[in-house]
């Protein structure tokens, strides 16, 4: 299939690309020998279910599968990857395509591998608090789970379809990433298939098959399938920790004039380790959904917003968190800052603080006004330099008629956290489109300028990102991925190496 | 008359609010506890994006409009694995949710017009509505062989083309041809009687509804049939005294409510007519005090939400001039039409009923897998799927499974049958009527 161009209203829709083509033959072949490992109904080359494929809700331009292939077990996965090892043929591990970076995306064609109906909850211990779990267990799924037993995970404000282990392989951020860090955090073991087809663990269960409480203290193999996006190695199972859901839930919200002012308000609270999300949100992203175009923000409405979730076993803990959020608000107001205790907008606190959510994840919230597309530059950001670059990415945005939804949460501590800018557009009009990547890379440069890393980068950042790499690193990533991928065919395209 | 009926190409601009975020493929409540299911038959069986909600069909949808994807027998037949059953609509949030059974529909409505589909045992169904105004093949006289028993009681069922009467009960092809839900109408005929209610039917004369032909896309037979309908509704209220029209089919009550709307004249034709469903009939009833329960009914049951009486039944408000949001957007919806609780309190109103709820319920129910056009064109996926949600009745520990829908009770019971589960489905008027005494005073 060519890439063409439909003319549409003034508007130009960009069509599906297709990879380097397929001999039939080979194709017929392949697909024949994918049926007889997964099943005649369970992997197929129609042409409009490879185009369902073959986009996303990001910006990157959307590029057909050859083959897509359902698989549900371990040994078929592991077969499979013996054929594309032996034919060269690329492969793209799929859950739900909801990362928002084209992760999924086949830049060079090949193979879809559908996860989803590999959803089993294989394991979860209440009292050793851990869980293991398939890829295709969704978060909606495993909230399920794990309510019976009054026990939670890092929701993120992503859809309740998606994929819990392709979140926290690719270091994906929940709603308790103040008290535990990284969803990439509390993955305590890993089965993982190599590219080559052999199966291989890592953590705890690589020892003892029914244990898998922890990735320490052996070397930490686990890392080389976290964050590399699917480009090592496809993740069978994955135990991951779990937590209590202490009784009472106290969500502090306040607001100030400026990011300087949010960031102090931050870094005091964020010192005393008593949130699990300490999250502040500008006034754009405040609103649902994002207004789409740019909007002015109304003189008198504070340009940030800050919610900082606290869950107690007893009132007279979440008393003693109280004092300390008092404490500190007194003393920023006594350092003459705009922070003021304020009502957070109701629907866009329900969204963020109820999780898993359809608010959010049916990106009501983002993409309603826009419609179709949403990118981001998100990033992990030192947290002393959110506030010159958000001062910068307003400046970006604007620019570029877009509002600057901009998220600020801290992780563990003080050090770092997210800095990103939620970044609706009209997907139908490839001019728009083009414009909001123009405005989300600009961003992402000057974040990366000032020490910052994208997360879930698409190729775009990659690229980015690896300009700017020490030659060791880039030398150091490409040997491991050498050796785990002879033959460059896991999600090839995405390191930008 | 004139049709407000959308092509495909009129739904381009809504079908790109879509994001492809995938919310729509879970029923989701966040609780708490929360609760997590899935919620798209099509999905279920066949697993592929594509196939899977509303994220799917419209991919496929772009890809038509782009013409990326041209017609060819799978895509036809991956248009039509879906039972419109709307479970993923009740997903979304965006400015497409109210669009999503209608953009469904609209391809399938090309596919009609393009000459290319529906699929070939769909196929018949078009063509018996031409020969015999109903999707069964069955000849017109069939139709009143569920009257029989009324007859050999010396109680036979007014003919409203004959004789006046305020209310038409409209008994729909199912009941009257399917020869398992014939019990549906008779219960009903039989609750009509116990309570004296001066009631009529057409007879012979009744023809489809139509809502079989527009779920396949056949907008040409579906408006046949309707405009008839709406022209002898119109007469039979101006010459009959017909004010309300109650009928016990969840198919034909969605084209009575949803689908003839969108002619133009209709309010013209309906000034002056009621319609409404068996439950919500009886319902008002009982609150007035007309309906008594004086039997007990020990049964342990749970409730399956039709389709179509149930989340169809919404109503999207949609900011149509721009001053509410902006022009196009959907701002919220108003479920009171939809039927989720009449029913249940009926069943909770009739002694000695214990009803267990199933995970999946109202607006998340899990479809049966009966509409769409699938029990026709692909009747084997439909009856396993009919299995599944009798499994999960089965969960709650209830021994039988009770709705308000002809379609369901004969899919459910050959789901039953086919995992070789004990449980029943059963009208609701059906057990109604085993609690109504002879004579109601
Ligand atoms: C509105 C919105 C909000 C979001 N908010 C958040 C948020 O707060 N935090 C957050 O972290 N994310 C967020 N996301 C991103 C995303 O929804 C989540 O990270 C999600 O859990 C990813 O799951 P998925 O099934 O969509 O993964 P996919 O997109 O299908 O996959 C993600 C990556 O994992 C790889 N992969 C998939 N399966 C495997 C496997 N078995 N082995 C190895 N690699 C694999 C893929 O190739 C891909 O590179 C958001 C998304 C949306 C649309």
């Amino acid at each position: 299939m060519k890439a063409k161009k439909i003319e549409k209203k003034g508007k130009t829709v960009k069509a599906v690309k297709a990879a380097k083509a397929v001999k039939a033959d080979k194709k017929e072949r392949i697909l024949k020998e994918l049926k007889s490992i997964v099943g005649e109904k369970n992997a197929t080359t129609d042409q409009h279910i490879l185009y369902a494929y073959s986009y996303d809700m990001s910006f990157v331009t959307p590029k057909l599968p050859d083959y897509v292939v359902i698989v549900h077990t371990v040994e078929e996965v592991q077969k499979i990857l013996k054929v594309a090892n032996k034919e060269k043929i690329p492969v793209v591990p799929y859950t739900s395509g909801t990362n928002i970076g084209g992760l999924c995306i086949p830049e060079r064609g090949g193979m879809i591998l559908d996860f989803k109906k590999m959803n089993k909850i294989v394991k979860l211990d209440p009292e050793a608090l851990y869980a293991v779990i398939e890829p295709g267990v969704s978060h909606g799924q495993l909230a399920d789970a794990l309510y019976k037993y009054n026990l939670r995970f890092g929701w993120p404000v992503g859809p309740p379809s998606a994929s819990v282990a392709s979140c926290a392989i690719c270091h994906g951020i929940g709603h308790m990433n103040a008290r535990y860090g990284l969803n990439s955090q509390e993955i305590t073991s890993m089965e993982v298939v190599l590219p080559t087809g052999e199966l291989v663990r890592v953590g705890s269960c690589a020892i003892n098959p029914d244990a898998w409480h922890s990735c320490l203290p052996m070397p930490q193999m686990d890392g080389l399938f976290k964050g590399w996006l699917g480009s090592t190695g496809i993740v069978t199972k994955l135990g991951i920790a779990v937590h209590h859901i202490p009784p009472i839930l106290k969500i502090f919200t306040v607001s100030c004039d400026n990011v300087d002012d949010m960031y102090s308000y931050m870094l005091n609270l964020s010192n005393y380790e008593i949130c699990d999300d300490l999250t502040a949100v500008s006034w754009w992203l405040s609103q649902v959904p994002i207004p789409y175009p740019y909007k002015p923000k109304p003189d008198d409405a504070p340009e940030w917003f800050s919610y900082a979730t606290t869950f107690s076993f007893t009132e007279k803990e979440k008393e003693a968190r109280t004092e300390v959020w008092e404490k500190v608000v007194d003393e920023e107001k006594k350092k003459g800052t705009s922070i003021q205790v304020t009502h957070y907008p109701e629907e866009a606190l329900k969204a963020r603080t109820q999780l898993p959510s359809q608010i959010v994840g049916s990106t009501k919230n983002y993409c309603k006004m826009a419609g179709g597309g949403i990118s981001w530059p998100g990033t992990f950001t030192p947290a002393n330099r959110w506030a010159p670059i958000y001062k910068e990415w307003r400046k970006i945005m604007i620019g570029h008629n877009l509002s600057p939804a901009v998220r600020m949460s801290m992780y563990r501590g003080v050090h770092y956290g997210m800095l990103r800018a939620m970044t609706p557009f009209n997907k139908q009009s490839a001019k728009e489109t083009e414009n909001a990547r123009q405005a989300i890379v600009e961003c992402l440069k000057v974040d990366l300028d000032n020490g910052g890393m994208p997360y879930k980068p698409p190729v775009d950042f990659s690229t980015e990102i690896n300009k700017r790499a020490h030659p060791g690193y880039l030398m150091l990533m490409r040997r491991l991925k050498k050796f785990l991928d002879p033959n460059d065919i896991m999600n090839p395209g995405k390191l930008g190496i | 008359m004139k049709w407000n009926i959308p092509n495909l190409k009129e739904l381009e601009d809504i079908l790109w609010r879509c994001t492809a975020c995938g919310t729509c493929k879970e029923a989701y409540e966040y609780g708490p506890p929360s609760v997590s299911s899935p919620i798209c038959p099509a999905g279920e069986e066949f697993g592929f994006e594509g196939f899977l909600s509303s994220r799917g069909k419209i991919a496929f949808a772009r890809g038509i409009l782009s013409g990326d994807l041209g017609w060819n027998e799978a895509l036809i037949d991956a248009i039509y694995k879906c039972n419109v059953c709307g479970g993923c609509q009740s997903q979304c949030e965006l400015d497409h949710k109210p669009f999503i059974p209608e953009i469904i529909e609209a391809m399938r409505r090309k596919i009609v017009a393009d000459g290319v589909g529906p699929m070939p045992k769909q196929k018949v169904i078009a063509q018996s509505l031409n020969s015999y105004d109903n999707p069964y093949q069955g000849p017109r006289r069939v139709r009143l062989d569920w009257t029989r028993p009324f007859k050999k009681q010396g109680k036979p069922i007014k003919n409203i083309l004959e004789e006046p009467a305020p209310i038409l009960y409209y008994v729909g092809c199912t009941g009257g041809y399917n020869v398992p839900v014939r019990v549906v109408p008779q219960a009903t005929a039989s609750i009509f009687n116990k309570l004296g209610l001066d009631f009529g039917i057409l007879g012979e004369s009744e023809i489809c509804c139509g809502s079989t032909a527009m779920r396949l896309g056949d907008v040409g037979a579906f408006q046949r049939v309707a405009e008839s309908n709406l022209e002898l509704f119109r007469k039979l209220h101006d010459e009959k005294g017909l004010k309300t029209i109650v009928t016990s089919c969840a198919g034909c009550y969605r084209a009575f409510m949803k689908d003839y709307p969108m002619a133009e004249e209709y309010d013209r034709m309906m000034e002056g007519i009621r319609v409404i469903h068996t439950s919500q009939f009886l319902y008002d009833l009982y609150m007035s005090g007309q309906l008594k329960f004086t039997e007990s009914l020990p049964w342990k049951v749970t409730y399956h939400d039709p389709c179509h009486a149930g989340r169809h039944l919404t109503k999207f408000i949609i900011d149509k001039d721009g001053t509410q949001l902006w022009a196009g957007a959907y701002v919220k919806l108003d479920d009171k039409d939809c039927l989720y609780d009449i029913p249940r309190q009926l069943l909770k109103a009739i002694p000695g009923i214990d009803l267990r709820e199933m995970r999946r319920i109202k607006a998340n129910s899990y479809c049966c897998g009966g509409g769409g056009g699938v029990m026709t064109g692909y009747n084997d996926w439909a009856a396993r799927n009919a299995g599944i949600r009798i499994q999960e009745g089965m969960e709650t520990g209830a021994d039988q499974m009770v709705s308000i829908c002809p379609f369901c009770h004969y899919n459910l019971n050959q789901g039953s049958q086919g995992i070789g589960s004990k449980m029943k489905l059963y009208d609701l008027t059906e057990l109604i009527d085993k609690v109504l005494p002879e004579k109601v005073s």
